[in-house]
């Protein structure tokens, strides 16, 4: 195990890490907001990734200008969700097992949806500042790598200015925490909550778009991506947006530096084995004290 | 009365976050005897008596059921050595039936193994037998007959309460621990409690009883009065109702 | 309860007749409905009586498959060793995942499956040595009972039937059995349900072990029905539409197990025949379910009967 190995998993790790952090930080921001789990989570990069891709090579639109729509279409796609589907069920006062079938329900339609309009081919953007490479002690970075990170650093950050001085934002937080104090002070909770989904989708866009110019974007990318949002976000305690982030990384980090050595295909695996120990052997710590019941 | 308590609390003490709850909490509930306890809100009633049934564990001192610590037991294992509590919320099982309610207070008298129920073998049935006839039994001698195939959800509060304290008793208790069984109930539900309090005693079950329902309490033979955690009275209803520290912090005169 | 007893002859009667009506794709489609109705009896118990979501049975399904592929193909062994050493370990492996994974409750249990899930599906794909990977395992032998071979969809269909029929008897009396009763009280309230001795952790630990048997048994019905197994068959998506199966019939009615297994199967392949969409209008499908039915086909047909007969009394058993 040379040093250069070992800086190049650190690289991937942290790469994959914030990709795993953006689709986490969306997931949390949805069930602080909602108490919705929502399995649907990884089809927001799938829908953002593949606007963008559309944007830029049918429309011919200007890569900036592409990356905006994709992002927006996310948005767009969870503001719809939580008022045609979520705010129904949250008036009949479903359970969480519901909402859960609900958003795989939807999963699987936007997922037979890029298969049935798109096909089942893969596809790439072009890496955001050129195709160069930094090469740090013969391990290859592309120039792409690191923008992924400072733009997700930057989302992080943004996120976290959003929540604490913004008006809207921290009526989002006290919807999320007491709906009925935040009512009585004139929050509209709904709408609230449809913020949540619009942020959520917005967050899952970006990291698809993101990633795809290191991994090809298809039909079946949603579901992993989910998995692996909802790992960050339990990993930093899912009612905390901020933690998921750090999650997202550490998770990134443990399952890159894991199979340094062995085929990368047991990445999945050592992600999902982590995110199962990590629930059992912290069911409640990591959490906090307000996230686990639903209501 | 030179015999062993049926349970005895030595030095108990719990704390959350920090913040002491109980200190230092002894007293012996007798065989066959009703105690008692009372203690104005955050006293640590709740607390006690979680400790006691198994919910919560103590981070201080020693509690014997029968003459052996029960401190490693879990809330099943408590339960099959007799010791059943009830809540202070009734928690009846809504989506099932008064009678099925009840059969499940049952179950822990039989032992089939699942794969007996799965094959349903003729020991399983005949188990499951003897579970409906001791539950129609209880059915009809708490009077709930009418009621034995009315899912639970649709009782009023004094009949849930009744409900939960047949569940419990049809498992052959020998401790029943009651959490403020009157919260909810009207005075004539009360008074029909209390007969069965006073009834079940008489048939050798032992009770401790949570409460702030002066009233209620003085079917206890000793109450213990117990204020931020720490006991400050102990004896019989009238002996509780003079004390000039209780009349001061909980009667508030 | 002698109309009760004229439906179950009646229906009866339609499924002994109906293989020599049907051509033979339907009549294979009734085999897969079969084998579905087993793996999806399992999650109902899970679902419907102890309140879990199961998104694993894709696993238990393909341990089942591939242990009658291995045994039979690479070890030449009768087929009966497959279907036992599938059960065995699919058995022991829900029991010792099980014991820590079921302290989960609610989204972290239904998740934590999922990626149980996820993880056998990568080791099924990357352990080719044992599943063949994406090539998988062909040329598995039919059934042969006393030298009868079970080798077109009409004879299999009986023989699935009866090992399906089977399952529900065993599940049937399982619910209406003391075991029934506490993992129904645990359900209302496992608070409660505690302090009456139940045992919840070891009781959703064994039915989450009899949903593994019962998984098994499907997959490796479905092994010597295919004669070739290989990854695709086990992915999460296959979870998905195991965990559909009681979703959409209605998780505590046995009935309903074999109505959501009949959906999962035939529709997909009516809708097939509008082409490529068909994905689209499954998915759209179950939400429509998960929005509008809540309690599934069965509670939306008990609630509808007992809007037609409001003087009936509301709770038969």
């Amino acid at each position: 195990m040379t040093l250069s190995l070992v800086l190049q998993a650190v690289f991937a790790g942290v790469t994959n890490g914030i990709v795993y952090a953006l689709v986490g930080m969306g997931l949390s921001a949805i069930f602080k907001g909602s108490r919705v789990i929502n399995a649907m989570q990884g089809e927001f990069a799938v829908i953002g990734a593949m606007t963008t891709v559309l944007l830029l090579t049918k429309s011919g639109w200007p890569y900036p200008a592409a990356i905006a729509g994709g992002a927006l279409a996310g948005a767009l796609v969870g503001a719809f969700i939580e008022i045609a589907f979520v705010r129904y069920m949250a008036g009949k006062k479903a359970s969480e097992d519901s909402f859960l079938l609900l958003t795989i329900g939807l999963a699987l339609t936007l997922s037979a949806s890029v298969l049935f309009f798109i096909g089942r081919d893969g596809h790439l953007l072009p890496p955001i500042g050129g195709e160069g490479v930094l090469i740090v002690l013969d391990a290859v970075i592309q120039f792409h790598a690191l923008w992924l990170i400072a733009i997700g650093i930057g989302a992080t950050l943004l996120l976290r200015a959003f929540f604490h001085r913004t008006t809207l934002g921290l009526s989002m937080m006290a919807a999320s925490i007491d709906p009925d104090g935040a009512a009585t002070t004139g929050i509209n909770v709904a709408r609230m909550r449809t913020f949540t989904f619009v942020l959520g989708g917005l967050l899952g866009a970006l990291g698809g778009i993101l990633v795809t110019p290191l991994i090809a974007v298809d039909y079946t990318l949603g579901l992993n991506l989910t998995l692996k949002g909802f790992a960050a976000a339990v990993l930093g305690g899912l009612t905390n947006p901020l933690g998921a982030a750090v999650g997202g990384v550490t998770l990134g980090l443990v399952e890159s530096l894991a199979i340094i050595g062995i085929s990368s295909s047991y990445k999945d695996v050592v992600a999902f084995t982590v995110l199962i120990v990590i629930m059992i052997l912290m069911p409640q710590g990591i959490l906090g004290r307000a996230g686990r019941r639903g209501g | 009365m030179t015999t062993d308590p049926l349970l005895a609390l030595r030095q108990v003490g719990h704390s959350f976050g920090g913040l002491a709850v109980l200190r230092s909490v002894t007293f012996d509930v007798p065989e066959g005897g009703i105690v008692g306890l009372i203690g104005p809100n955050g006293s640590g009633k709740t607390t006690l008596f979680n400790i006691v049934s198994g919910y919560i564990r103590p981070l201080a001192g020693t509690i014997d059921y029968r003459g052996a610590s029960i401190a490693g037991s879990s809330i099943q294992q408590r339960g099959l050595a007799g010791l059943v509590r009830t809540f202070q919320t009734p928690q009846v099982f809504e989506q099932m039936t008064v009678l099925e309610n009840i059969m499940v207070g049952c179950t822990k008298l039989t032992r089939t193994n699942m794969l007996q129920d799965l094959l349903r073998t003729p020991a399983a049935r005949a188990q499951m037998q003897e579970i409906r006839r001791r539950a129609e039994a209880a059915c009809e001698r708490f009077r709930l007959g009418a009621l034995a195939d009315l899912p639970a959800a649709s009782l009023t509060a004094g009949q849930r309460r009744i409900l939960e304290i047949a569940r419990a008793v049809v498992g052959e208790p020998r401790l029943l621990l009651l959490d403020e069984p009157s919260s909810g109930l009207n005075a004539q539900e009360i008074e029909n409690l209390r007969d069965w309090i006073v009834r079940l005693n008489e048939e050798g079950i032992t009770v401790l009883l949570v409460s702030h329902d002066m009233g209620l309490m003085t079917v206890a033979h000793t109450v213990h009065t117990l204020y931020f955690g720490e006991i400050i009275a102990s004896g019989d209803m009238a002996a509780i109702q003079r004390d000039a520290r209780v009349r001061e912090v909980y009667l508030g005169v | 309860m002698t109309s009760r007893l004229l439906w179950i002859v009646a229906a009866l009667v339609i499924w002994a007749a109906l293989p020599f009506f049907v051509p033979r794709n339907i009549a294979d489609l009734l085999v897969f409905t079969g084998i579905y109705t087993i793996a999806g009896l399992g999650i109902g118990l899970l679902l419907g009586h102890c309140g879990i979501v199961n998104l694993a049975q894709a696993t238990f399904y393909g341990l089942g498959a591939y242990s009658s592929a291995y045994c039979t193909v690479m070890l030449g062994l009768p087929s009966i060793a497959g279907f036992v050493v599938g059960a065995v370990i699919s058995m022991a492996l829900a029991y010792l995942i099980g014991r820590p994974i079921l302290r989960l409750t609610g989204y972290f249990l239904a998740l934590a499956t999922l990626a149980l899930g996820a993880i056998a599906s990568a080791l099924f794909f990357e352990w080719d040595w044992l599943t063949g990977g994406t090539l998988g395992i062909g040329g598995i032998p039919k059934l042969d009972l006393f030298g009868f071979v079970l080798d077109r969809p009409s004879r299999y269909y009986f023989f699935v039937w009866i090992v399906a029929f089977t399952c529900m008897a065993v599940a049937h009396n399982l619910v209406g059995s003391r075991t029934g009763l506490m993992l129904r009280s645990m359900r209302d309230s496992s608070t409660a349900a505690a302090s009456l001795s139940v045992d919840l952790q070891a009781l959703r630990t064994q039915v989450f072990v009899v949903c593994a048997l019962f998984g098994s048994l499907a997959g490796s019905l479905f092994a010597h029905h295919a004669s070739f197994v290989s990854t695709q068959s086990f992915t999460v998506d296959r979870s998905i539409s195991f965990l559909l199966i009681p979703v959409i019939g209605g998780a505590t009615s046995i009935p309903g197990i074999v109505a959501g297994a009949l959906f999962v199967t035939f529709l997909p392949e009516l809708l097939s025949k509008l082409g490529d969409i068909h994905q689209i209008l499954f998915g759209l499908a179950l939400v429509g379910v998960v929005v509008l039915l809540p309690d599934g086909l069965m509670g939306a047909y008990g609630r509808l009967q007992r809007r037609l007969a409001p003087r009936r009394s509301g709770h038969d058993h």
